[in-house]
């Protein structure tokens, strides 16, 4: 009897395989943290790595070309000053922890989500930043490339972000509600130096978000594993 | 009242208002510079700076900050902690991600010094404390030692909770004085390897560490190992390839010894013996010439057939080993002169001038050779068995002492062949089969022994006429094998510069493509040959009439360009005297020397005096192998 349940199975595993194989495994499988499919042949953690290099590396490009514009275009008296201007950190008003203590209270969900809202609220202002280089006379190459470069990156950021939250938190994809807040105004400011001074502000606070971000990835990924991988 | 003691008091107590210092100059504090901030491990942060001057009154200094984005001013929460000068703010007053604006103040009696302000965010200035509990241990890797390093992040760094990342980077250096740090990085681990280390050498090691952004640490404290010693190992290898090395080369040194020998042979031939036809060199060796002599007898000889005719030699082939042999054979048995005796070896030995039967010896010689035998038989061939170089010294003894007809001889051009044969060593390694050769350059060079002989080229005509005969005489005599014709050959490359005026010294060889030959007219009693040269091929008829002419041809005018020896030819009516008043009955027919016959002509010197080019013909192809000028 057994036997020929068996049988049975494994003649409709036979005739059914190729049905079963579509099916189950998504065609365009990328195993990247942009990729909005779900691929169930990555795993979390594999993942949760992918998204903290991304992460990295976007920090590092920011640093370096916020070096570059504050050597361009900052004077030296000014360079140490970034908060002169007046200009917070557009990402301020952000229910984000900023200290150690803090940060390490809050829940695996919320460092996520928090990671999640620095992601989506930069992706708008990296994309003016792109055009207002342009209106700089002697914007240098390399720091245009970056910040393009930067902003591709953080887009898919972003998508690894949701894959990751879908991945550990098992939420569904939802929309972000923080861009609508429209943290960002495009006001043409007169006076050049103000419009630097801006600009600058600008760069540097992205590069102290993305930070953020590596940072409380990091700390996500410490937390996930029993064996203390991060010891 | 009151008021002048008010006023004294204050002059008495002004000087105590008046500062004590001679000269000083009071000011305001100097402004606080290179403040400078450190957090080590991004939880708390510390903050330093420099005193400026005082000036001269004790100041105090005290720290404000104020956070990004708020106009609220703060005050250094901690002055002593982190020691003079200082500021530390602990985890609760820390906040990362913010920007905190510093400004130093001094303070002294006089006024106030601001510093200039700082902007700082801990995030930014991270410098961790050197990694802790640096450990070395030395292990075996299969006999060859490493180094295993390990230690631990600083204490108070979280890299547990990944709140902060590490990377490291230890360094290495030998206890040497000339020896630099040696860096490796080792990224994230906290254990690294040394390969390749010096044996019985001590290593110092230090590490230190750094957050992914920020600054790099302080080295650690030094550690340090020694190195046990391993030279053994090493070492062992190449002495057992010494060794082994040393031992090959034995091998190879005893393995050419044995086989000197061989080698010997093969890079130095020896110099080919004498190979006479029943030459026993023990015999000789032993001493009992008597019995070499007679071994040497052939039965056949001399010959007595009294057909001589087979003995007159029409003309003289002579053999060339590479060269295909012109036998003409007139059914005369060669073998007496072709056999060499004892060895087989010797292909071209002795054959050539014997070989054919156009042997220039006539028969002539043949009388002459029982001459000799009569006269010098025993002499003879004891002087053939002798020894070759022996055997033709003595030939060249009576060579010297006859008189040959050739008068005019310029003794210059004669002395060339002494002179070219003299550097020719008797046993001269040349083709080996030209022993005759040999015998020739004895006699040749050994004309020169008979000091201030007057015409020399007697000798040198005689030396090689009579080295003829021993080729052609000892027709069943074991005779010197070698081929006056190689022998020639062999003498074509020397520069003989003019041999005049004699006959070709052999006349008895010539090459098979001649087409003149020189017929042997006769011995004379000095066992010389005479020559006559015939002036077509074999026609014995023709050689009589010659008889009467009495040219001399002797003489060798010269050679020319073709390795010809011109002969003059001359009328000599003197020699006709010198005849012995033999029969001068020419006898034409090539002599068989296996077949002893008497040769009706007398030996008679056959002065040939004819300017023939030898080149081609001529009596020997001594044209071709006797290179001389004319």
């Amino acid at each position: 009897m057994h036997e020929k349940r068996n049988v049975l199975r494994g003649v409709w595993g036979l005739l059914l395989w190729p049905y079963i194989l579509t099916v189950s495994m998504p065609l365009d499988c990328k195993e990247e943290p942009g990729s909005l499919t779900r691929c169930p042949s990555i795993s979390q953690e594999k993942l949760l790595d992918r998204v903290i290099h991304h992460a990295e590396l976007i920090y590092r490009v920011s640093e370096e070309s916020c070096s570059l514009f504050e050597e361009m275009f900052i004077p030296l008296p000014l360079r140490l000053q970034s908060n002169q201007a007046g200009f917070a950190c557009i990402t301020k008003t952000l229910p984000i922890p900023s200290s150690k203590s803090e940060i390490e209270q809050i829940s695996d969900k919320w460092l996520l989500h928090s990671v999640l809202m620095l992601v989506q609220s930069w992706i708008e202002p990296l994309v003016y930043l792109q055009t207002t280089l342009d209106r700089y006379d002697h914007a240098p190459e390399m720091l245009v490339n970056k910040t393009k470069w930067v902003s591709e990156k953080l887009v898919s950021l972003e998508q690894g972000v949701v894959a990751l939250i879908k991945k550990m938190l098992d939420e569904g994809t939802f929309t972000t509600t923080y861009n609508e807040q429209g943290l960002f105004q495009y006001d043409t400011l007169p006076d050049m130096l103000e419009s630097v001074m801006r600009d600058y502000t600008l760069l540097s606070c992205f590069k102290k978000d993305a930070h953020k971000m590596e940072t409380f990835l990091k700390l996500l990924k410490c937390r996930q594993a029993d064996k203390f991988n991060c010891a | 009242m009151m008021t002048k003691v008010g006023e004294v008091l204050l002059l008495l107590l002004l000087p105590a208002f008046v500062p004590h210092t001679d000269g000083t100059h009071y000011s305001l504090p100097g402004k606080p510079t290179d403040i400078k901030c450190r957090s080590p491990e991004k939880e708390t942060f510390t903050c330093w700076w420099k005193p400026g001057s005082d000036g001269g009154l004790p100041t105090t200094y005290a720290l404000y900050y104020r956070k990004e984005g708020s106009d609220v001013v703060h005050e250094c929460p901690d002055y002593h902690t982190a020691g003079k000068n200082s500021c530390f703010f602990n985890k609760n007053d820390t906040l990362i991600w913010v920007s905190y604006n510093i400004t130093v103040v001094a303070t002294n009696a006089l006024g106030k010094t601001y510093s200039d302000p700082l902007d700082v965010d801990v995030v930014y200035i991270v410098k961790p404390h050197p990694p802790e509990k640096l450990e070395v241990t030395v292990m075996k890797d299969q006999g060859w030692p490493f180094l295993r390093v390990s230690w631990e992040p600083p204490r108070k760094a979280d890299t547990r909770s990944g709140w902060i990342t590490l990377i490291y980077e230890l360094r290495v250096k030998l206890e040497d004085e000339e020896s630099e740090w040696e860096n490796h990085a080792a990224g994230q681990q906290k254990m690294f390897n040394i390969f390749s280390l010096r044996s019985g050498g001590t290593y110092l090691i230090q590490v230190r560490c750094k957050p992914d952004h920020g600054f790099w640490s302080e080295w650690s404290s030094t550690s340090y190992v020694k190195v046990p010693e391993y030279l053994h190992r090493g070492k062992s290898v190449w002495i057992l390839v010494l060794v082994f090395s040393a031992f090959i080369l034995l091998l190879l040194t005893w393995l050419i010894q044995m086989n000197s020998h061989s080698l010997k042979h093969c890079m130095l031939p020896p110099v080919p013996g004498p190979k006479i036809k029943g030459f026993d060199k023990q015999l000789l060796k032993s001493g009992k010439s008597d019995e070499v002599f007679s071994a040497l007898v052939v039965s056949d000889f001399p010959p007595t057939t009294s057909n001589y005719e087979d003995l007159l030699v029409e003309y003289l082939e002579v053999y060339m080993p590479e060269q295909q042999e012109l036998m003409v054979d007139k059914g005369k048995d060669h073998d007496g002169c072709l056999k060499s005796i004892g060895s087989a070896s010797d292909s071209d030995s002795g054959r050539g001038s014997c070989d054919s039967d156009n042997l220039l010896m006539d028969k002539s010689g043949a009388p002459k050779e029982e001459q000799q035998q009569q006269n010098q038989e025993g002499d003879q061939i004891g002087k053939e068995t002798q020894g070759p170089k022996e055997a033709w010294e003595k030939e060249a003894m009576p060579c010297a002492n006859e008189d040959v007809v050739s008068p005019d001889a310029s003794s210059e051009k004669v002395k060339t062949w002494p002179s070219v044969f003299s550097p020719v060593t008797p046993y001269s390694p040349l083709d080996p089969h030209n022993s005759l050769e040999m015998h020739k350059q004895h006699c040749l060079s050994n004309t020169q022994f008979p000091p201030g002989s007057p015409s020399s080229d007697h000798y040198i005509k005689e030396a090689l006429q009579s080295s003829y005969w021993e080729v052609c005489f000892n027709n069943n005599q074991p005779y010197p094998q070698t081929e006056v014709h190689p022998q020639l050959q062999a003498h074509s490359d020397r520069n003989i510069s003019a041999v005049n005026d004699r006959n070709a010294p052999t006349g008895l060889l010539l090459p098979t493509q001649m087409t003149e030959y020189v017929e042997v007219q006769r011995v004379n009693e000095e066992n010389k040959v005479l020559l006559h040269p015939i002036p077509s091929g074999h026609s014995r008829e023709k050689a009589c009439p010659w008889v009467g002419q009495r040219d001399d041809y002797s003489k060798v005018k010269g050679v020319d360009s073709d390795n010809g020896l011109l002969l003059q030819r001359e009328v000599v009516e003197e020699e006709s005297m010198e005849m012995a008043g033999a029969a001068e009955s020419c006898y034409t027919s090539s002599i068989a020397f296996t077949t002893p016959k008497q040769t009706a002509c007398s030996p008679v010197a056959l002065p040939v005096q004819d300017e023939r080019v030898l080149a081609v013909s001529g009596y020997v192809d001594t044209a071709t192998v006797f290179s001389l000028h004319t």
